[in-house]
């Protein structure tokens, strides 16, 4: 029915005009698929622009004015510095902000060495990596909160199998999640279990890819093993490294599960990140601008790391030859 | 080659099979610590010195978590915010990522980055004003409430990930559909999906993970005891003196081992999630 209707209202349009050709302009054919792809990605991006734009742009609206928490919800009273301020020179949010940091530091370090090591031990296993690849993916899945749970009970200070370890190797009792210095130690290691293995199998992919004909000159001209690690896989894993760096340590600014669940923040407020700031003071406290302020600070501190790395980011881009 | 034929007793004993294990005891002793306190009687979880093994054996606790406590509740909550986020996800998530790995847009590399950058932004960011929002249109205690900013906070690595898949297809299985004069939702359906296979799979396993993982929105916008899901019961099971081991390891496990099995059945998509450039968490 329409082939009959479209073929003869075509013989019509030949009788009037000279042969057309029967394909669209191309230029008017992309600004048709344009059209259509913005329409495709209009549901995605109006949803994560609800979730995420736009509370960022309220967030930072919040922090920047007097908010005060009436009976029926809040109201804005007017612009004001004044939280940020107060997280200038409040202790909290400088120590909030040193721990972050330090516990970034040091479980990236740790996780990227160890990582390697692992995926440099993998790449010579021969048979079983698909499994250990799975073995190793499972931490990675686990529920970070269980995480939490089972590292506070190993280092409970009656019946924790830290503690039995600890005193049947001669070391006394250390009380661990109750002093600060080993609370952060204990909740790194908690980290480090989850995560490792989660860095091994990225170096490890890097590994994989890495071309073979290099080392064979290099065992050609006699290098040595280390020489070969140092002077010819560090540098060629350099762009994958610096990639899975980059997003654990801006992930790491949201540091939250594992301290609120095992340490609380505590003891005092010696392990008590960013983003447990800002959730005691928006929801404990209902402080809402010098919470919002905490808030913001977290997320301008991510945008300035994603902009410090946009290079990378482009390059990522790039790769994929767009 | 950089993997030497090793001879004798070094093909069983050597510097790579030793560390392999080293890395495995590394991984399993404290999975095995979870597992084997959960089988213990309850009041023995509380031991000092700690036995061992899982002595005196009991399934006590998985009866405690499901009969004492409500961990039925939170694991149905998971499964249901969990699922219909995933599948949220996959439907935006191709639709975007076709168009923006294979439609000429203006303003698509903007896009692409803005997207990379949302996906790690930390969600306390833009946890005030999600909540109070949800407040005021009654969205608190809902499933509602945690399927759209999981599926927010999903998108945007799902898009990369489907985009990436989707670049790789050749442009003359597309033009087929076209001159099939197959509409435009129709040859994503039937030929650009089952060539992007591999990318739905990796984006949903991300995506599962993600939403079953999940503790701080979970945390602020479903604390009622009806809408919990596992991070956020589990957390809670602790009382003011008392913290029920035992209970929230049986509860522990059983969330690990949905997660687990498919993360096994599915490692090779994960793996090439985590390494076709887009790294996450």
């Amino acid at each position: 029915m329409t082939a009959i209707s479209s073929a003869s209202g075509q013989s019509a349009a030949g009788q009037v005009r000279p042969v057309v050709p029967p394909v669209p302009r191309p230029d008017i054919n992309r600004k048709r698929l344009a059209r259509m792809g913005w329409g495709f990605s209009a549901p995605a991006l109006v949803v994560i622009a609800a979730v995420t734009i736009f509370p960022i742009v309220y967030s930072v609206i919040m922090s920047l004015n007097n908010v005060t928490v009436t009976g029926s919800g809040f109201s804005l009273d007017g612009f004001t510095f004044s939280n940020y301020n107060l997280l200038v020179h409040a202790s909290l949010w400088r120590d909030a902000l040193f721990f972050t940091v330090y516990y970034t530091v040091v479980t990236v370090i740790v996780e990227l060495v160890l990582g390697t090591c692992i995926a440099l031990v993998l790449e010579r296993l021969v048979a079983g990596r698909g499994y250990m690849m799975a073995l190793l993916l499972l931490p990675w899945s686990m529920i970070t909160v269980i995480n939490a749970e089972l590292w506070a009970y190993i280092y409970n200070g009656t019946y924790g199998v830290a503690d039995a370890i600890l005193s049947a190797l001669g070391l006394g009792h250390p009380v661990i999640l109750g002093t600060p210095t080993p609370a952060i130690i204990g909740l790194m290691i908690a980290d480090i279990w989850k995560t490792t293995p989660f860095v091994a199998i990225i170096v490890l992919a890097g590994l994989v890819m890495l071309p073979g004909d290099v080392y064979e000159a290099a065992e050609m001209d006699g290098a040595s093993g280390w020489y070969t690690f140092w002077r010819i896989t560090l540098p060629l894993l350099r762009p994958t490294i610096a990639l899975a760096v980059m997003f654990r340590v801006l992930q790491a600014f949201g540091l939250f599960d594992l301290p609120y669940v095992m340490t609380g923040g505590g003891p005092g407020t010696s392990t008590q990140s960013l983003a447990i700031l800002a959730f005691n003071a928006l929801f404990k406290n209902l402080s809402f601008g010098p919470g919002a302020a905490v808030a913001t600070s977290t997320a301008v501190l991510v945008l300035l790391g994603c902009l410090a790395s946009l290079r990378v980011f482009r390059v990522q881009v790039g790769q994929e030859g767009n | 080659m950089r993997n030497r034929k090793r001879v004798g007793w070094h093909r069983y004993i050597n510097g790579v099979i030793i560390s392999t294990v080293v890395t495995v005891l590394f991984i399993l002793i404290p999975l095995y610590w979870l597992i084997a306190s959960s089988l213990k009687a309850p009041l023995s979880v509380g031991n000092s010195p700690p036995s061992y093994g899982p002595t005196p054996f009991s399934f006590a606790n998985y009866k405690n978590a499901f009969v004492g406590y409500d961990f039925g509740i939170y694991f149905r909550n998971s499964i249901i915010v969990t699922l219909a986020t995933t599948a949220l996800v996959l439907i935006l998530g191709t639709l975007a990522g076709y168009a923006l790995g294979r439609l000429p847009m203006r303003g698509k590399f903007t896009t692409l980055v803005v997207l990379l950058i949302i996906s790690v932004f930390p969600a306390v960011a833009v946890l005030a004003p999600l909540y109070l929002l949800m407040r005021d249109i009654g969205w608190l205690n809902s499933y509602q409430g945690l399927i759209l900013p999981y599926t927010a906070f999903n998108l945007p690595f799902a898009i990369w990930i489907l985009r990436n898949y989707m670049l790789g297809i050749p442009k003359e299985m597309e033009e087929t559909g076209r001159i099939d004069g197959a509409g435009a939702l129709r040859t994503v359906w039937t030929i650009i999906l089952p060539q992007a296979l591999p990318g739905l799979f990796t984006a949903g396993i991300f995506c599962f993970t993600a939403c079953w993982t999940e503790f701080l929105m979970a945390l602020t916008f479903n604390n009622s005891n009806n809408f919990r899901t596992i991070p956020v019961g589990i957390a809670d099971f602790g009382g003011n003196f008392q913290v029920p081991y035992g209970t929230i390891f049986a509860a522990s496990v059983v969330a690990t081992v949905p997660i687990g099995i498919l993360v096994f059945i599915f490692r090779k998509f994960v793996v090439s999630g985590l390494t076709s450039g887009a790294v996450k968490g």
